[in-house]
């Protein structure tokens, strides 16, 4: 699915990734933690194509070279990457949004796209699983929406678009514990053996919801350990810190 | 540059005091030439220069009749009442959906040659704003004059159509749209502008509102059509106690536009809502100028007005709001707010409070920021195209002035219009 070799990132001459190494086959959900400044979003950015990152490296996606596509090919060809901080986007209507983007996916994967009745079907059920007001689809997108309603529409748009590959950048962060619930079960819900997913989070209680195959620890730019979803805990115990001396 | 205006007087003498009036205003006109940037409200637009360098055989339209209008032209699916002039003139009026007795309809060039008539409309002649009202009173020909009385309100919109043929090319068109709105009366005007095969004309139209007691008048004014057109138009608005004035400005298509809007508050409760959006490319250069004046107490206005440049456009906005001694409990509010695509385009606002009354709420606000790259991001990582992105981000941003439109169906078509202008625009600029 996503092959990441020797991936090095620069902005404004600082350096953020050094040789980063990452492999993940259809159906395995890695996670990556780290502390602050470790480069986890600096990843995530590069991956779905952001300006402004001097990169070096290889990233191999479904076989083809990511790095040269633009961003909107790469969230066509089923790269989603739910944002830390979702931008709120003034004047723009969140269910006109949802279906452009819809339909602009589906028409380039050969899809029919949908009519104003079916997707308006097809967003009531998914909002009604995620637990999510349906009110907000009239509202400006992410305009005044809480920090749970932002998250909650990042994995609306997830399991709209069915995407290949997800990453998740810190989706945890500003969560109450019901939230976290509901948006692990989207989650959850959308495993499949040919969908994978990157979580990247500082916590580990994320993790005890979405049960992660692999658990990387990502200090300087670089993996400093991999391991199970245990691993995840006994970081939680020993902190950062250790790891970084370690590594 | 010649105008010609002796032959122009010799042709259209009435043998009244117009034919005075004429002679005194094309003197003023004379005097000053056209507006430049040494006039503080030209600041930002040297007519003088722009015309000299794209209309310098700029003459006046003989007396020839003109043709009619292509019926592909009007507004479909969209029920309402028209009137229609073809370079300026008078050709045609409509009021199928209203009680005819209720409506006082004329060509202007009728009233004008009418001495007890011309009375009602003389002291139009007295506004000496700068030289362009000089020239227009000296040359104007015919228009509108439309009187609504007392009581009566409107059961559809009335369509202004203002289409240009080739026999306007090179020709400088001067006309006067009045209009008198009975007390308790209610009207939708929309305004609507379509040039011929980018012919090159110069259009100075004076719009008078008298605007009587608990009266509703709403103006939609659809500058959507690009073309190769200059165009100054000014709208003076008497605003008497209670009535509403509600002015909605879609400034996108011509050449050069500026609107020059005064609003005068002449009775408490008087409101008036000026709104509208720019939206620019190429090389076009649009301003809007507002000016409310409120002389009496408890009365409110505000001004919202949105602008997106792209590539080496200009924009202006210049809103001013004057509060009376007398004006005490004025609510006014005025917001700008512009959006920039390209490094070579530009935008100038100048807001203006000029308060004498010393228990006023007044507010008012410009910025002018470049289309956030986040948002592009954002949208784009969902799958549209750069284009898509920036489309929907114009149109939420303009959206914002479409929405203060309080009639639903005017509403739906402008928004339509402007759905249809977002798609045209070619962002040739804005692809890396």
């Amino acid at each position: 699915m996503l092959q990441i070799t020797n991936l090095s990132a620069s902005i404004d001459n600082k350096k953020i990734l050094k040789g980063f190494n990452l492999k993940i086959k259809p159906g395995e959900i890695h996670a990556i933690m780290g502390p602050n400044g470790s480069g986890k979003s600096t990843l995530a950015n590069v991956l779905t194509g952001k300006n402004g990152y001097q990169v070096e490296g290889q990233v191999l996606y479904q076989g083809k070279n990511l790095l040269k596509l633009p961003i909107e090919e790469r969230a066509q060809k089923g790269l989603f990457m739910a944002f830390q901080y979702p931008l709120e986007i003034a004047g723009v209507n969140t269910n006109n949004f949802l279906k452009t983007s819809l339909n602009t996916v589906r028409k380039v994967r050969g899809l029919k796209e949908l009519d104003s009745l079916d997707f308006l079907n097809l967003i009531k059920t998914k909002t009604k699983n995620l637990k999510i007001d349906e009110k907000i689809l009239n509202r400006q997108l992410n305009v005044g929406f809480s920090g749970g309603e932002k998250k909650k529409n990042e994995i609306l748009q997830m399991t709209i678009l069915e995407p290949k590959l997800v990453i998740l950048d810190e989706t945890d962060s500003g969560l109450d514990i019901d939230a976290m619930k509901i948006v692990s079960e989207g989650v959850n819900s959308l495993r499949d053996k040919d969908r994978s997913f990157l979580i990247i989070t500082h916590y580990q209680r994320l993790l005890d919801y979405i049960k992660p195959d692999f658990v990387h620890v990502l200090v300087d730019g670089k993996i400093a350990k991999t391991g199970c979803g245990e691993l995840a805990l006994e970081l939680e115990k020993i902190g950062y810190g250790k790891m970084e001396a370690e590594g | 540059m010649n105008l010609n205006f002796d032959e122009f007087q010799k042709a259209n003498q009435t043998g009244g005091e117009l034919d005075n009036i004429r002679i005194k205003n094309f003197d003023n006109f004379q005097k000053k030439g056209f507006p430049s940037k040494k006039e503080e409200s030209w600041k930002y637009t040297d007519l003088k220069t722009m015309l000299y360098n794209n209309l310098s055989k700029l003459e006046v339209p003989n007396n020839k009749k003109t043709s009619q209008c292509h019926d592909e032209w009007l507004l479909k699916n969209f029920k309402h009442n028209q009137i229609i002039l073809v370079n300026g003139e008078f050709v045609s009026s409509t009021f199928s959906f209203e009680s005819k007795d209720k409506i006082k309809i004329k060509p202007l060039r009728v009233i004008l040659k009418d001495k007890k008539n011309f009375n009602k409309i003389k002291e139009l002649f007295d506004d000496q704003k700068n030289s362009l009202t000089s020239l227009n009173h000296a040359l104007v020909r015919d228009g509108i004059f439309l009187e609504i009385e007392d009581n009566y309100s409107f059961n559809k919109p009335l369509v202004i159509y203002n289409f240009f043929n080739k026999s306007s090319e090179n020709k400088i068109i001067n006309n006067k749209c009045f209009i008198s709105l009975g007390k308790n009366s209610k009207l939708d005007v929309l305004k609507c502008y379509k040039a011929e095969n980018s012919i090159k004309y110069f259009n100075n139209t004076i719009h008078h509102y008298s605007i009587q007691e608990n009266a509703i008048l709403k103006q939609f004014s659809i500058n959507n059509n690009l073309d190769n057109s200059y165009n100054y138009h000014l709208t003076n608005v008497k605003s008497h106690s209670n009535s509403i004035f509600e002015n909605f400005l879609f400034s996108s298509g011509s050449s050069f536009l500026k609107n020059e809007i005064h609003c005068n508050l002449l009775g408490s409760y008087a409101s008036c809502f000026v709104n509208g959006l720019i939206l620019l490319n190429n090389e076009q250069h649009h301003e809007l100028k507002t000016n409310v004046n409120h002389r009496y107490e408890h009365c409110k206005s505000s001004q919202l007005v949105k602008s997106v440049l792209l590539d080496k456009s200009s924009g202006t906005y210049q809103g001013k709001i004057y509060v009376e001694k007398e004006a005490q409990k004025t609510d006014g509010y005025q917001l700008s707010r512009a959006l920039i695509f390209s490094e070579n385009s530009t935008f100038n606002s100048k807001p203006e409070l000029e308060i004498y009354a010393d228990e006023v709420k007044c507010s008012h606000g410009s910025t002018t920021a470049n289309i956030d790259q986040g948002s592009i991001f954002y949208l784009m990582s969902r799958g549209l195209s750069k284009k898509q992105a920036n489309k929907m981000l114009i149109e939420g941003f303009l959206n914002e002035a479409v929405e203060t439109i309080t009639d639903i169906n005017i509403k739906s078509l402008i928004s339509k219009l402007l759905i249809k202008k977002i798609n045209e625009i070619k962002f040739e600029t804005n692809e890396h």
